[in-house]
């Protein structure tokens, strides 16, 4: 049997009286689409460490190539695909809702919302390309 | 002959004057006919087994937006919530969530009308045109920028929906926004500045963290969620264009 989901308090005067509001625990569980919400919120979590990661393996390569070692233990690079998968995870699911958020007219009609996300995706794919050719381009000797 | 269907509906009681909490209460009805709504059922239930059952409704067309509760945990429309696609399980009806119950299936609706108000949902000119001055003539395709916005029949299922309300109720909420923003794109409209202060508050549009679920259980197609995270786009434009339409 579904409890009644009210976790509140009974409060104000009588015959004014009223049971509260309160969120019940574990209330993220209770719906799929809240508990992939909770997971896009802390896909991003991990993602704030990778990245403070980042800074300092950048502060430890400030004098150059010589004497610089990548960290490269089994445990990081473990880590480092599950950032990336929570990465992805979290970037798809961003700009899938891009098609909601950015409203252009041309000619006055609405831009499809299915040609908005695509080219979202577009630049995306872009945007990691640029990257990726910079970082190996420059990154050979 | 085959004995009638027989359905179990399980509603949640309050008395505020003799109970500490609300409970469930199971009744057995008759099922009789398949076109019959949730709705239908606490009729028959305050018709025929328990008259002081207390809910609200109205119209029974998914018009007036009274008739709002959880059904099975999902906030829904009961006289749009047909009997047949639930049994032969129970259905268990309680009072939509995040708000406060005052009794039964009868939720306190306060909080909600306040932000109604607070977004100014009327047409605000900056000078007041006479009555004489003819019509305001809007084209279709001006219509059709807000039209969606303003299919809203304040039924809350929006905010039963919203964890983010239902964790902080000073959160002004997906209707009110949906609303302002039906406003905001009327092109007689000219209160934007006035809205404003309300809905670029962090109470407003950056209190929504793009759960999604308003638009999901919105019986109107509104889709608060699209027009909340508009307003933070327009909003942010507004802010950091040097000439950013500010009025
Ligand atoms: S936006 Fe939709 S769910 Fe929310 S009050 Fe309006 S009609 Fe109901
Ligand atoms: S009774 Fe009016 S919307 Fe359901």
């Amino acid at each position: 049997m579904v409890p009644p989901p009210h976790g509140g308090r009974l409060g104000g005067e009588a015959g004014t009286r009223e049971f509260g509001w309160s969120m019940p625990r574990g209330w993220w569980t209770r719906r799929p689409h809240y508990f992939w919400y909770i997971v896009r919120e802390f896909t991003s979590l991990p993602l704030a460490l990778w990245l403070l990661w980042l800074l300092v393996e950048i502060r430890r390569a400030q004098d150059g190539p010589t004497g610089y070692h990548p960290h490269s233990s089994l445990g990081f690079v473990i880590f480092s695909v599950i950032v990336l998968l929570f990465a992805l995870y979290h970037s798809v699911t961003f700009l899938s809702l891009a098609g909601a958020i950015l409203h252009f007219n041309v000619a006055d009609r609405p831009i499809p919302s299915q040609l908005i996300v695509l080219s979202q995706f577009g630049a995306w794919a872009a945007a990691s390309a640029v990257v990726g050719f910079v970082l190996i381009y420059f990154g050979r000797t | 002959m085959t004995a009638p269907k027989r359905i179990t509906i399980k509603a949640t009681r309050f008395d505020p004057d003799k109970d500490e909490k609300p409970r469930l209460q199971s009744y057995e009805i008759p099922f009789g006919d398949e076109s019959m709504v949730v709705l239908d059922a606490l009729n028959y239930i305050k018709g025929h087994v328990d008259g002081s059952l207390s809910y609200r409704w109205s119209c029974r067309m998914g018009i007036c937006g009274s008739c709002g509760m959880m059904v099975d945990g999902v906030p829904k429309l009961t006289c749009n919530a047909f009997l047949r696609d639930y049994w032969p399980r129970p259905i268990t009806v309680e009072p939509l969530n995040n708000f406060p119950v005052i009794r039964d299936l009868v939720i306190d609706m306060g909080d909600f009308m306040e932000k109604l108000k607070s977004i100014k949902p009327w047409i605000i000119r900056k000078q007041p045109v006479p009555l004489g001055g003819g019509a305001f003539v809007q084209t279709t395709a001006q219509i059709d920028e807000f039209r969606q916005f303003s299919q809203c029949i304040n039924c809350m299922l929006c905010y039963a929906a919203c964890p983010v309300y239902g964790l902080n109720d000073e959160f002004l909420g997906p209707a009110a926004i949906a609303l302002a923003r039906r406003y905001n794109l009327d092109s007689r409209d000219e209160g934007v500045g006035r809205r404003l202060p309300v809905i670029a508050d962090p109470e407003g549009v950056w209190e929504c963290s793009f759960v999604g679920e308003c638009s999901v259980v919105c019986p109107k197609g509104v889709d608060p969620a699209k027009a909340i995270q508009q307003t933070k786009l327009d909003t942010t434009m507004r802010f950091v264009l040097p000439f950013g339409n500010r009025d």
